[in-house]
């Protein structure tokens, strides 16, 4: 039996596997996303989930894949993995020599073909014209068991990786403070690393460090497609059948994450950074995403920094002291951060910033928000909803986004529900319980 | 059968069109899309950055920040309110040759954002106040631009590239010229630009393009007539002679941006189909271009290497950008200049021809799949003055060009011996190599300070002039 050569070890498997696979009609579950768009749920007997939305309105499609593994599940001595490796899945396969996947796609007129990495999970996307779903799921299919990773291209892809480095965090000072943000606020939890890694860790890598991880991480039972356009639903679900049907599922990782230890005071760092106008970032330690106080923590960030009526861009930027600020939660899988973000006006200090911040978050825990002013900020997160759902692409990200943080996309649907229904008091209690001095981390960063 | 044709079909299929109407001169198209409650409405002007006058960079950036910043009867602040309580977005893009009013709202609350959209277009107050809030603002944007090296390396390359040109000037402005400007002026520049004949309404989604044509007429109906020959267009640039290299100096440098390029070609031009499918082999956006295969995947030494063309009415630029790290920053823009050689020299072969035929053809239907790609179509073919359908005719288009082509094409339009060249870097240690990678001698490198600005009027072979501010 010709098996791909991670089915070799597990062939017991395989063959239970196989003698299931059945040409009976796929079961499936359906549920309404927007309007009469409906999502059709599938599942693979090796585990993979598939997911797809019939859009005909272009002979399209999205095809996007993924991976329930980020920077969370990285080791110390070993950061930047999740995010190195998925720049390995470009490299060859046995089947396809180094180059082949990117330009068969591209010559099949793929569109957008890329990958990212988060902390929670990493994802390889691309649209396509319709008749090139078998080609797309036969290649997908191929490069998460067929991989084939020397230490040569592994090397090289360093130095790739490294430059990346460069570019987003040691010569970005947002990229830096961002970076900075997370390892002051976070003492424990993985979530303390950069998805990008270290320098040190990556220079210290090698091709058997990519290899490991790959056998551990990249099977269908980790995995889940979302397919959106021009296909019909049962047709899809059996060419990804076809392709990964036979592919062995692998056992999930024993790994207990350390528990981040709740914050108990102020943590502040100044960094002195090439830069004209100072900036402040905070961050508060917040629940993960299937806290039920998500939504009144997104209302809260409309109330924030939701339009130009809001609270700190009327008090920071109609003031004169900022001229950006933002604010939103993370929503990250594990608990993590509620985010501020401040670039000053020239010459504007960033405690000048930092006291109407206060001030304003003091307000947010001592009296209710008016409810004309919490309908604005709904009115802004419904049109955002909708506003980030408008192409295949931008549907598929937000299906896969919440399958792997939240293991369901139906829980960002219910947030979705659940602003409307959010009260004042509700964001008072947020506020108090979350926005409060001892559970902030402050990071300014001023002109060297 | 061709691939690349599969939208045609589809969408004569169902029926699409933006054939413009026209309201006095106004031009107007929207497409009704009701996949989505929320309906895209932009209001564009054909004028852009290019028309600042001198010594007045950034005003007409300025002129559209402050149309949302109060009418005659609202200040910013209830506007602001006006806006955020309805739930729409508007902002505004300056664009070389245009200026463009973004707009979205939930389709329900239509009808009030049409009515705060038209009372911000025509009744701006101009308040004193905020001209001085936003100057504010935009200087601190300058500022802040300063730390964010690709940003600043791509304002200042363009700026040595054109010169004194306009096509040089950047949308926010100098800061001289932005903290110099006043309310006169910004109303001179409003009634300069706003002008029916300069007018477009283009958008998509959940209305009725009835609806919107009865508002853009009425729009129109409140401007005054004419306005194309109160905004001339700009002289063709010239291709400054000799290679020239620029370093942007800036400290403590792990990391450089190079930038290298020449005057560019009309998306008219003849050529221009051959070139673009040049262009694409060489560094227009393959994982498997030679740019991005020789820098990137054999030798590791940027993240991101790529080439690409900006247009505008007249001919504007191709641009060559790569970062790699310091140590490894001549080497790469050494063999960067050696590509360019080649491909002027030897065009492509026959194989990367074929690829980027089939590439481009095939994936050319994402150029228009979907309403949003469509109204952004339309403004590019309004505002460049392009062919109704353009952006829809690259598959027939390419379909007919030739290896032959291509490579006359590359032969007629690249110029290696007349490259601009700018590294952002810390110039200390990269000077001599960068100039010998680049073949000029020591003295005929100029360096600039990154948080100085050069004069437009600094042709490029004299040292650097006084400081701007």
């Amino acid at each position: 039996m010709n098996l791909p050569p991670r089915c070799v070890a597990l062939a017991a498997a395989c063959l239970t596997l196989c003698a299931c696979a059945s040409t009976a009609p796929p079961s499936r579950e359906t549920f309404p996303l927007i309007g009469n768009t409906q999502v059709h749920r599938y599942s693979l007997e090796n585990g993979l989930r598939l997911l797809v939305v019939e859009d005909h309105s272009s002979p399209t499609f999205a095809y996007h894949t993924f991976f329930r593994v980020g920077s969370r599940d990285e080791i110390p001595g070993k950061t930047g993995l999740a995010h190195l490796f998925e720049h390995m899945m470009f490299k060859g396969t046995a089947r396809y020599k180094e180059g082949e996947f990117d330009r068969i796609l591209e010559q099949a007129g793929a569109e957008g073909e890329n990958a990212f990495t988060s902390r929670d999970y990493t994802a390889y996307v691309q649209e396509l014209p319709k008749s090139q779903l078998d080609l797309i799921a036969k290649l997908e299919a191929d490069r998460m068991v067929n991989l084939v990773i020397n230490e040569e291209s592994f090397k090289t892809e360093v130095q790739v990786v490294q430059n990346e480095r460069r570019f987003r965090t040691e010569n970005n000072p947002d990229g830096t403070l961002y970076q900075e943000l997370f390892a002051t606020a976070f003492t424990r939890h993985p979530y303390r690393w950069p998805v990008i890694g270290s320098q040190q860790d990556l220079d210290s890598m090698s091709a058997k460090d990519a290899q490991e991880f790959y056998r551990t991480w990249y099977s269908p039972n980790h995995a889940t497609l979302v397919i959106i356009g021009d296909v019909l639903a049962d047709d899809a679900y059996r060419i990804v059948r076809k392709h990964y049907g036979s592919i062995a599922a692998q056992p999930d990782p024993v790994r207990k994450l350390p528990v981040e230890p709740t914050q108990t005071s102020p943590r502040v760092r100044e960094m002195r950074l090439n830069i004209q106008v100072d900036k402040i970032l905070l961050g508060f330690h917040v629940p993960g995403i299937l806290s039920e106080e998500i939504p009144v923590s997104d209302v809260l960030s409309a109330v924030l920094t939701g339009g130009n009526s809001s609270r700190l861009h009327r008090a920071l930027v109609d003031a004169g002291i900022a001229s950006s600020v933002y604010a939103y939660d993370l929503e990250d899988r594990d608990p993590s951060l509620f985010i501020i973000g401040v670039a000053l006006q020239e010459g504007r200090k960033p405690a000048q910033a930092l006291a109407v911040i206060d001030r304003e978050l003091r307000r947010l825990a001592d009296a209710q928000v008016q409810e004309e002013e919490l309908q604005r900020a709904k009115n802004r997160l419904n049109f955002a909803f909708y506003d980030g759902l408008n192409g295949n692409s931008e549907k598929a990200n937000f299906l896969g986004r919440y399958e792997a943080t939240a293991g369901d996309f139906r829980i960002g649907l219910r947030h979705m529900q659940r602003i409307p229904q959010v009260k004042a008091d509700e964001l008072r209690e947020v506020a108090r319980k979350y926005l409060t001095k001892s559970n902030r981390t402050l990071l300014t960063g001023v002109r060297k | 059968m061709i691939r690349g044709h599969f939208l045609a079909a589809f969408l004569a299929a169902v029926g699409f069109s933006l054939a413009p109407l026209q309201a006095r001169a106004l031009e107007l198209a929207f497409e009704q899309d009701t996949s989505l409650p929320i309906v895209y409405l932009n209001v564009a002007l054909k004028a852009g950055y290019v028309t600042d006058p001198s010594g007045q960079e950034g005003i007409t950036n300025f002129m559209g920040e402050m149309l949302l910043r109060g009418t005659r009867n609202r200040s910013k602040a209830e506007l602001d309110l006006a806006l955020d309580q309805i739930g729409a977005r508007l902002s505004v893009e300056t664009r070389a040759e245009s200026l463009i009013f973004r707009g979205a709202v939930l389709s329900s609350q239509l009808e009030p954002f049409l009515a705060l959209l038209e009372e911000i277009l025509v009744s701006p107050s101009l308040p004193e106040k905020e001209i001085e809030k936003l100057r504010s603002e935009i200087v601190s944007g300058i500022l802040e631009e300063l730390g964010n090296d690709s940003t600043l390396a791509s304002r200042r390359f363009t700026r040595f590239l054109f010169q004194d040109h306009p096509y040089g000037k950047s949308t926010l402005g100098t800061l001289s010229d932005v903290r110099k400007l006043t309310r006169s002026r910004i109303l001179v520049h409003y009634d300069r630009l706003m002008r029916d004949r300069a007018m477009l309404v283009v958008g998509s989604g959940d209305a009725q393009a009835s609806r919107i044509e009865a508002w853009a007429r009425k729009l129109a109906s409140l401007r005054p007539n004419g306005g194309e020959a109160a905004i001339p267009l700009v002289s063709v640039p010239e291709t400054p002679p000799g290679r020239r290299l620029q370093i942007v100096d800036k400290p403590d440098r792990t990391q450089t941006q190079i930038n290298i390029g020449q005057i560019g070609l009309l998306m008219t031009d003849p050529r221009y189909f051959a070139f673009h499918l040049g262009n694409y082999a060489f560094g227009g956006g393959s994982f498997t271009s030679r740019l991005m295969t020789e820098i990137r995947v054999k030798r590791g030494w940027s993240y991101g290497a790529s080439s690409h063309c900006r247009f505008g009415l007249r001919p504007r630029l191709c641009q060559i950008h790569l970062f790699p790290a310091s140590k490894d920053t001549a080497a790469a823009l050494r063999l960067t200049l050696q590509m360019v050689d080649e491909l002027a020299r030897d065009g492509i072969t026959e194989e990367e021809f074929e690829f980027a035929k089939r590439s481009l053809i095939n994936s050319s239907g994402f150029m228009y799949d979907t309403s949003a790609k469509r109204v952004e179509n339309t403004l590019l073919e309004r505002t460049l003055n392009l062919p109704d359908g353009f952006m829809k005719s690259y598959a027939g288009r390419l379909e007919k060009v030739s290896r032959k082509d291509v490579n006359q094409a590359l032969r007629e339009l690249l110029k290696p011996e007349s490259l601009t060249v700018s590294v952002l870097a810390t110039a200390e240690k990269l000077k001599a190599p960068l100039a010998e990678a680049a073949g000029l001698p020591l003295e005929r490198v100029q360096v600039i300070p990154y948080d100085r600005e050069p004069s437009r009027i600094d042709r490029g072979t004299s040292p650097p002039a006084p400081d701007r501010y």
